[in-house]
């Protein structure tokens, strides 16, 4: 039997494939930054998906550590765009 | 079925995004697709069931490597100039 939260773990993977088209498009950096940062948001919610199918409390934790992650990430490269950096 | 088609998925964009660091002119943009590449590859390392590896790739290759790279481009030229 298949479980069925894997069909919604394969739709978040497709929005991030799509992803990658503003990512080859984007004329200007923040429309990269822009992709990047919904493809950041996406992983963290298969993260947690992923973590109920396989039945693991430790697989959340994960998840926390990367959502934190993405946020710095992210904040430097937008204080570098404003000048800031 | 469907787990071996998210494997494939994520390889698939493992693969595009290693491309476009290459490709890329923009410095800046070379270094979102790198913490791009880290990102999914961590997800990769959390589809084979390997919590603790995800957990340090996402911490070293998408908090600190994206960082250091913009620190260095800050310091150094943006742009990458034709090969002479």
């Amino acid at each position: 039997m298949i479980d069925p939260f894997y069909p919604a773990v394969l739709v978040l993977v497709i929005l991030i494939c799509l992803c990658f088209i503003r990512l080859i498009l984007g004329p200007t950096p923040g429309d990269r930054v822009v992709a990047v940062d919904t493809v950041n948001t996406l992983t963290v919610a298969s993260l947690v998906i992923l973590g109920l199918i396989y039945r693991e409390v430790i697989f959340i934790d994960v998840a926390i550590v990367y959502a934190l992650l993405s946020f710095i990430s992210t904040l430097y490269i937008a204080k570098y765009l404003g000048g800031e950096l | 079925m469907i787990e071996t088609i998210i494997h494939v998925l994520v390889i698939a964009g493992l693969i595009v995004s290693a491309t476009l660091v290459y490709y890329f002119r923009d410095l800046l943009a070379a270094a979102l697709a790198s913490g791009l590449f880290s990102f999914l590859i961590s997800l990769e390392f959390y589809l084979l069931q390997a919590p603790d590896v995800a957990i340090s790739q996402a911490a070293i290759g998408a908090g600190l490597t994206t960082a250091i790279f913009i620190i260095a481009i800050r310091s150094t030229k943006r742009y990458e100039e034709d090969a002479p």
